[in-house]
């Protein structure tokens, strides 16, 4: 405890002398006739918190590295409407104290036009209020919690990911048609994440759905005793409300107790990519043959997807090049939808024409399923595609579903289709 | 069915409790060489680890490994002893507490510049699996080759302490360096050796315990050193017995409270055994003396 203690102040201590060199230097964004935060003739600033560093760095760290690189692509091909977009990415080691103070420092010190996908339900928590109270845009949080969609409560605030309810639910629905006579279980994180996924689970399932319900804690490692409980309830289906790391031990423990069910992971837990390269190699395609999952944007590998081919041309040249994996698309996506409202935000954006331009349904991505936003919905995307590995490769099958009003049902209307990828531009 | 459930959560945490013994013993070594608690010893392990994998990856054998980390670990020691500790002022304790998490911040700084925050899955030389032959126990290979580390280095280190004239001696110049000088002991010497041991057996103990976590992180001694910590408090700082019988009792008391009480509250109940030793007997369970500071 100390041990952790002191290191929360080393870092606080950093933070404040690097709140104290900002203040120092020239600059930091105003001196134009309009006066809005962040936005100048030729520039527009925003900021995000992520962890770069600490125990979630692994698999998240390089979702701010491919927004910043789409947003060099965009900047080097004339920005939006004339101004370039510069992007201030702070790390906050995953934990709310630091969430804190990054993000006041980007709001007070740096004075940002608006927040990016914030990454984290614990984290964009602490920061929620803090960002509707001084009226800074809180753009496409990342994290699957309903909180962000609260247009009352919370009308700065915009989610991004599909929310963990329904990812639940339309993995359930999948479960209860393709194997309907099995025992259906869960493994899930002891916060939010956890609850929302089993109430959308039992929505469908019905309110005895689930034969054994186990809790994991991101603090303990070990995770023997979960997963036994869930071999001695004879689990056929093993719903995952996991982060990546957990899966990877969730499955991991389960193949040396000999207990093989069929996993159901939230987008959350569930890309391939991230589970074979931070966490499982050489044992992944072993340990997550017929491994299902779920996720809202393109896959990488989906077959002439020409937003797959455009990602990964700005993969090549502004990101250091490498196959284009599901944290690549996650964040570059992100940036293409900001530059979407952004470009319909109008010649002089303000922190109230991006909002009402998001809201106006200006902003569409290139998601699988539609976004949710208007005036009275601030959810991101309404639903997902289910996909599942076979022999290493994690690929699309059936069709995507969105999840509205406690009902499951196939959405038709397909991906977004890829024009440019440089919003407002011909 | 109940019984079972009992026998298995108990079983498991015997076995984790044995890894995070060694640790703890790690912990009681350098108390009992140098006076001091060292908060790096977890980013030491950690860094030797690292150097366990690089070789174990480059040749494909683990044993080769092993030594790596023993080595690395003591070489790790010796830089961290003679480098940075033995130029702490001993006036007050929290110096070398303070100096100490220095060393932790700096070795994770540049073991994450180096590798990456990425998990790395460690190789092991016997199956994880439960052995057939125990049927609903959850023993394996691995876990009997844990047992037998815990054992060679208990037996090793009472040997050492015990009966030979190094330990006399390093048990001397820890006690009292100035006495232990004068009487012929060459005190520095023996401080340094004291550091390259421990860290060689913290290094042991990391390689025991990172491929039954997430995998190779600059984070993945964290826990451990909290849990460690807490045994070597728990069994008494100074008694290599109680830092065994404390690990067992915290890895049956954290597989109990995870199975029965939800993974959650498993952290918290080793603080709150950790808190209870404290106010209740402070020197350990185990310990006879009077707690002696340097």
């Amino acid at each position: 405890m100390t041990l952790k203690r002191n290191r929360a102040f080393a870092v606080v201590g950093a933070a404040s002398v690097l709140a104290l060199a900002a203040c120092s230097s020239p600059g930091g964004g105003g001196g134009d006739a309009q006066d809005v935060p962040g936005v100048t003739e030729d520039k527009i600033v925003i900021g995000t918190h992520q962890p770069l560093t600490g125990p979630a760095a692994a698999g998240f760290s390089s979702i701010s590295a491919a927004t910043s690189a789409y947003f060099d692509y965009i900047n080097d091909n004339g920005g939006i409407n004339g101004r370039e977009i510069e992007f201030i990415v702070k790390d906050d080691g995953y934990n709310p104290a630091n969430t804190q103070t990054v993000v006041r420092d980007l709001v007070l010190q740096e004075e940002v036009f608006a927040i990016l996908g914030g990454l984290g339900t614990p984290t964009h928590s602490a920061v929620i209020d803090f960002l509707n109270e001084n009226e800074v845009p809180d753009l496409f949080v990342s994290g699957g919690s309903p909180m962000w969609d609260q247009p009352e409560k919370y009308p700065w605030t915009f989610g991004y990911n599909s929310e963990y309810i329904a990812e639940a639910a339309i993995l359930a629905h999948y479960a209860q048609t393709e194997m309907p006579d099995g025992t259906y279980c869960m493994f899930g994180q002891d916060d939010d994440f956890g609850d929302d996924f089993e109430k959308g689970a039992l929505e469908i399932l019905g309110a005895d759905g689930l034969a054994a319900s186990e809790r994991y804690s991101v603090a303990n490692q070990d995770v023997t005793a979960q997963i036994s409980a869930l071999k001695a309830a004879n689990c056929d289906v093993v719903f995952l409300a996991s982060i990546n790391g957990f899966t990877a031990l969730a499955v991991g423990t389960a193949a040396q107790l000999g207990f093989f069910p069929q996993w159901m992971a939230t987008s959350a837990g569930g890309d391939y990519g991230t589970l074979e390269k931070d966490y499982l190699q050489e044992n992944a395609p072993l340990l997550l043959e017929n491994f299902i999952s779920t996720f809202y944007l393109s896959l990488e590998t989906n077959q002439d997807d020409p937003w797959i081919e455009h990602f990964q041309m700005v993969q090549d040249e502004y990101n250091g090049g490498g196959e284009i994996g599901g944290n690549d698309i996650f964040g570059m996506n992100m940036a293409y939808m900001f530059a979407e409202a952004l470009a319909a935000a109008g010649d002089n954006p303000t922190r109230e024409s991006i909002v009402e331009a998001i809201e106006s349904g200006a902003v569409k991505g290139s998601g699988l399923v539609p976004l949710g936003y208007s005036p009275e919905d601030h959810t991101g995307n309404t639903g997902v595609q289910l996909s599942q590995v076979k022999s290493g490769v994690q690929a699309y099958f059936g069709a995507p579903y969105v999840y509205e009003n406690g009902e499951v049902t196939e959405y038709t209307g397909g991906q977004v289709p890829f024009e440019n990828g440089i919003p407002g531009s011909n | 069915m109940e019984l079972e459930r009992f026998l298995f959560l108990t079983v498991d945490g015997l076995a984790r409790g044995a890894v995070l013994a060694v640790f703890a013993l790690s912990l009681v070594l350098i108390w009992r060489a140098a006076r001091i608690i060292n908060f790096s010893q977890g980013a030491i392990a950690m860094a030797a680890t690292y150097l366990a994998f690089v070789v174990t990856s480059a040749t494909g054998n683990y044993w080769l490994g092993l030594v790596a980390a023993l080595l690395g670990g003591a070489a790790i020691g010796f830089v961290v002893e003679r480098g940075v500790m033995r130029y702490v002022s001993s006036v007050n304790p929290l110096n070398s507490v303070i100096a100490a998490l220095g060393v932790l911040l700096v070795i994770q700084a540049i073991i994450g510049m180096l590798f990456g925050n990425g998990y790395h899955p460690m190789q092991v030389p016997f199956s994880q699996s439960p052995l057939p032959w125990l049927a609903g126990l959850s023993i394996s290979a691995y876990d009997l080759f844990v047992f037998a580390c815990v054992g060679f280095v208990v037996i090793g280190l009472a040997v050492l302490f015990g009966k030979t004239n190094v330990g006399l001696r390093m048990r001397a110049a820890a006690f009292s360096p100035e006495l232990a000088r004068l009487l012929g002991v060459r005190s520095n010497r023996m401080i340094t050796l004291g550091w390259m041991l421990a860290s060689a057996l913290s290094a042991l103990a990391a390689l025991l315990v990172v491929p039954t976590e997430l995998g190779l992180n600059p984070h993945s001694t964290d826990a451990v050193f909290v849990y460690a910590f807490t045994i070597a408090v728990v069994g008494g700082l100074d008694s290599a017995p109680g830092a065994v019988v404390g690990g067992l009792v915290v890895g049956v008391l954290l597989s109990w409270v995870s199975g029965y009480l939800g993974a959650t509250l498993s952290p918290v109940a080793v603080l709150v055994l950790l808190l209870a030793v404290l106010l209740i007997k402070p020197g350990g369970i185990f310990s006879v003396t009077k707690e002696r500071t340097a």
